[in-house]
């Protein structure tokens, strides 16, 4: 290989190395985006040989028939919204409260982030255990404080199905933000602060003028991430509630998916992805502009 | 050369993938497709079945691979454009869930061995008869026969007073008044699974609609909007959940409602002839006993399951042949009370059973014609459709006029 | 004392922090919450069913039952799950830094035409959430015949997985000086060379964070797997859990015995390898 590769133009070796990952990635990641859209302008039932061009009949079926998809929609919506908004908060006090000196730092950091390393269908079976209305954990604390009266059908009443699940999501996802805003407070010169004690600038003022523009770039990228993450919410929710109860924890992602995959109708399944696709792409090509711009703050 | 070394591991790795990804397909290898089972006996015949027809025919190795309710209707659907799927496949009958497969060609007509084999000789009429349903020909034989009706506390009935279990359906909501007045759940459901409570709707608009006009709604020929017995069965619906029903129970499952009419939470459950099973299982036969809900049609609730022969199996006189041993008199009467209390063969002999069971041998026997599952009837769109319907009006977020308009705008929106 | 002596203290300040004492009081009790789960479960997967029923939450289990796991083991079909979760897992993640790092190393080191379009289509894959998209990656595994195979599974996880190692790595080989590289070439090594003896080993910190990152990643993925992998003897440990839960939810023992089984690999190869992660984490993805 050595002696063929020396003569190998350099550009040519460049595309070797590079063959691989670009050909698992076109086949299996960007041919079916391309493909999800030609499919949401089809109507296919999974079962028959061929499919058939429709138009826009099923972005229409959609967007005026469907009974849960503005459901979802607002769903995926308000839960990324807080997804972004409530863990990040949590996950920021905790990374800095864990800089400062206090004992016992390593251990409570594991703690925090024990919940990251578990698989997302195990925190939804653990969660929808401890929501158990006879004998799971929460109604049974809420007994033996003499609160029967707050039992609530945490997964079952749909008004407050979506803040339980959420709940679960934000016991789980806590720790992975807080990492980063740990490692990104790293960067952050000891130097600095001393110097601005000595200037007798307070705690906030540390906080305000030192501490937080260093971080500035760790929040975006934290920003950026969870934002991603939420969107895609799958997991928890289906192995929590599977959208119920009557559909009313449904997500954008599940139901494209149950409509494909459950019941069939890939077109609109498609189209349902169609749609989580631009709003996701209406986050990540600014971010995306924003990151070739400021290649250096982007890191 | 490290180099080398780490992109000979890679691609022995490949090979290793793709040799054990290959390995699985045999040619003479019958693939079934059934759901998994909660109760032993179940998984104890099917195992047993399959192991005594092997030793009897060398030639045929039989495979099967169960799933749960949702997972398996969509790894059958996946199965329809793969080469991956069944030689038969386990479904219900009737035009909604079997229907759909058939319809899509799935399915291989099996005319020619109802003929070869005579089971049309040894099968209940009753459980054959959906084999007729599709147009045409024949598809499928049946696996069982399934009655559904309520299964009752007798303490819990004797606490509130009741002496004799109700006849009608006007009967059956006194009765639930008394329990509510004694302080006891009338009724168990879990919520979860969509097609639990589904259950209390189909027997409800059997009572309010009558038999012709329950079949003409699930056959979506008549407007759910306009008719008014459908509008009065969702607001006996929404009577029994805000006030009959053990709560919550939209956040559990059937199975842990079972737990809790174990546990002398409720007084009643519907549930199917499998139900005796488990109550073996759970040693608890003494203190229950059964009804079938009266709806004052001559029509009993169930459903009947079928296996159907895969139009793409490569093997389908092997299926065949199977399927005739699985339906032989000899097999049927050793699995007796596996599958389900009656066999769909004719021949079989009942002794020994328990009280519950010849209960439901006793209603198989008197009643002739069945009214099936929502789910069973209608197409899986408009299942999930009725499934969210229901649990809306049943957790009290949907007035019940209008449930039956949201259900019929759904249907009138289908293309075609 | 002696360990404690130092705790408390500000940066610059040798005063006890009594600000320092209230927080790390609210840390502890906010750990206890965060730890109550699991605790909740380890209590619930050693009773019986009729302790369950009939203990409060947080009863220690009087008497300690480890059949849970053994019926779950096996009714879960624990055994052919995690065979399954091993071969897919140990086949994906090294293969996939490795071509990772070889694409990374390219767009970094190589000058190339279209670099630039490469490397702005992998941070969009970053961001492509396959989620969107299980139906028509399905559609095309089953395309290539694959659905219910090891390579079915390992190559769509492959096209997700790229994207992020590969930019990440970029960003990492970006920054080694270029001295280091332009020597090389001059002595006329060529690229692969160059990669395999000088790039390959100074990235070890980053591919060994990156290694924990994917593995735990890839043991957990569920919804590529619950599309792709439709045969129960192909399932992995958590479609195996999602259909336990399914099938004996109210067998509360043994469910939480499948949930500590399920969840124990990965906690234990990140408690194993967390020093490196964090490490590896701060080189990679944030400061450098």
């Amino acid at each position: 290989m050595s002696k063929a590769s020396l003569s190998m133009r350099p550009a040519l070796q460049g595309y070797v190395l590079l063959a691989p990952a670009l050909l698992v990635y076109l086949l299996f990641a960007v041919y079916p985006m391309i493909d999800v859209i030609r499919m949401s302008f089809a109507s296919w039932n999974g079962l028959s040989a061929e499919s058939r061009f429709v138009g826009i009949d099923n972005y229409r079926a959609v967007l005026t028939q469907d009974p849960v998809f503005w459901g979802a929609l607002w769903n995926t919506l308000w839960w990324t919204a807080l997804a972004v908004v409530i863990p990040n908060l949590i996950s920021f006090g905790l990374a800095l409260a864990l800089n400062q000196n206090v004992p016992g730092r390593s251990s409570l950091r594991v703690v925090f982030y024990l919940p990251v390393i578990i698989a997302s269908i195990a925190v939804a079976t653990i969660w929808k255990w401890m929501y158990d209305p006879f004998f799971g954990l929460f109604n049974s604390l809420l007994t033996s404080w003499g609160l029967s009266d707050w039992i609530v059908d945490w997964l079952g009443d749909r008004k407050i199905a979506l803040w339980s699940v959420f709940a679960a999501h934000v016991w789980q996802s806590v720790g992975f933000s807080m990492v980063l805003f740990l490692a990104g407070l790293q960067s952050v010169s000891l130097t600095l602060i001393e110097a601005a004690r000595i200037d007798g600038a307070g705690r906030w003022a540390v906080f305000r003028h030192v501490t937080l523009p260093a971080l500035t770039p760790t929040i975006t990228i934290v920003f950026v991430l969870s934002l991603i993450n939420s969107l895609k919410a799958f997991d928890i929710v289906y192995g929590m509630t599977g959208g119920g109860p009557a559909q009313s924890t449904q997500m954008l992602a599940m139901w494209a998916y149950t409509q494909s995959m459950q019941l069939g109708d890939f077109g609109r399944g498609a189209a349902i992805s169609v749609i989580l696709l631009l709003i996701t792409l209406a986050v990540v090509v600014p971010y995306m502009r924003w990151m070739f711009r400021n290649p250096e703050d982007a890191r | 050369m490290r180099f080398k070394k780490m992109a000979a591991t890679a691609a022995s790795a490949l090979t290793l993938a793709a040799i054990l990804a290959g390995g699985a397909v045999r040619a003479d290898e019958l693939k079934v497709w059934t759901l998994t089972f909660d109760n032993n006996s179940a998984n104890g015949a099917w195992t047993k079945i399959i192991k005594d027809f092997e030793a009897a025919n060398p030639g045929i190795k039989i495979s099967r691979e169960g799933r749960s309710v949702d997972e398996h209707k969509a790894a059958l659907r996946v199965a329809a454009q793969s080469s991956q799927g069944p030689d038969i496949y386990f479904m219900w009958a009737g035009l909604g869930l079997g229907g759909e497969f058939v319809k899509a060609g799935l399915s291989k007509p099996l005319d020619a061995y109802y003929e070869k084999y005579g089971w049309d000789k040894r099968l209940t009429p009753s459980a054959a008869s959906f084999s007729k349903l599709y147009e045409g020909k024949r598809h499928g034989v049946p696996y069982t026969f399934h009655g559904e009706g309520i299964y009752y506390n007798k303490a819990l009935f004797e606490k509130a007073g009741i002496t004799s279990v109700p006849q009608t359906y006007d009967e059956l909501k006194d009765d639930a008044a008394k329990f509510k007045k004694a302080g006891i759940a009338a009724f168990t459901f879990g919520g979860s699974v969509n097609w639990h409570v589904m259950r209390l709707m189909d027997v409800i608009l059997e009572a309010k609609c009558g038999a012709d006009k329950h079949d003409q709604l699930m056959d979506m020929k008549l407007d759910w909007s306009t008719e008014p017995c459908a509008t009065a069965s969702f607001e006996e619906l929404n009577d029994w959940s805000q006030n009959y029903i053990l709560k919550p129970f939209m956040g559990i499952d059937n199975s842990q409602a079972f737990k809790l009419f174990l546990a002398n939470r409720a007084a009643m459950m519907l549930e199917g002839d499998w139900l005796v099973d488990q109550l073996r299982g759970a040693k608890k036969l003494e203190g229950i006993d059964l009804f079938p809900f009266p709806t004052g049609t001559d029509r009993l609730y169930g459903f009947a399951e079928y296996l159907y022969v895969s139009a793409k199996s490569a093997h389908p006189d092997d299926a065949a042949k199977f399927l005739d041993y699985l339906l032989s008199d000899k097999v049927q009467q050793e699995s007796l009370g596996a599958f389900g209390s009656i066999s769909v063969n004719s021949n079989v002999k009942y002794e020994k059973v328990d009280a519950l069971d010849q209960k439901w041998i006793d209603i198989f026997g008197k009643y002739k014609k069945i009214y099936m599952n929502g789910d069973q009837a209608f197409p899986l769109d408009v299942t999930t459709e009725y499934f969210r319907v229901i649990n809306e009006v049943a957790s009290g977020n949907m007035k019940p006029a209008d449930a039956g308009k949201t259900l019929q705008t759904f249907i009138s929106n289908r293309k075609g | 004392m002696s360990l404690l002596s130092q705790a408390f203290r500000p940066v610059g300040s040798n005063r006890v922090d009594p600000m320092l004492v209230a927080l790390w009081l609210a840390l502890v009790v906010l750990a206890l919450v965060w730890i109550t789960p699991f605790i909740f479960i380890v209590f619930t997967a050693l009773k019986s069913s009729d302790a369950v029923m009939n203990t409060s939450a947080f009863a220690l289990p009087t008497e300690p039952d480890f059949g849970n796991f053994v019926s779950a083991w096996q009714r879960g079909n624990f055994s052919t799950t995690a065979f399954n979760g091993v071969i897919i897992t140990f086949i994906k993640v090294p293969l996939g830094l490795f071509i990772s790092a070889m694409a990374a190393y390219a767009l970094a080191k190589v000058p190339m035409r279209f670099s630039k379009v490469f490397l702005a289509l992998c941070v969009f894959g970053t961001m492509l959430p396959f989620q969107v998209m299980l139906a028509p990656i399905f559609k095309q595994v089953n395309a290539f015949g694959l659905i219910n195979t090891y390579p079915g599974i390992i190559l769509p996880y492959l096209a997700f997985g790229v994207p992020y190692q590969v930019f990440i790595l970029h960003g990492f080989f970006a920054a080694v000086p270029k001295e280091l590289s332009e020597a090389a070439r001059i002595d006329g090594a060529s690229h692969f060379t160059i990669f395999r003896r000088i790039f390959l080993p100074v990235s070890l910190p980053v591919l060994s964070a990156l290694l924990i990152l994917d593995f735990v990643a890839t043991w957990n993925e569920f919804a590529m797997a619950l599309v792709i992998l439709q045969d129960p003897k192909m399932w992995t440990l958590p479609l195996g859990l999602m259909n336990f839960q399914s099938q004996f939810q109210s067998n509360y023992g043994e469910l939480n015995a499948a949930i500590i089984m399920t969840v124990l690999p990965a906690a234990i190869v990140y408690l194993m390898f967390q020093r490196y992660f964090v490490a590896g984490l701060t080189t990679g993805a944030v400061k450098e």
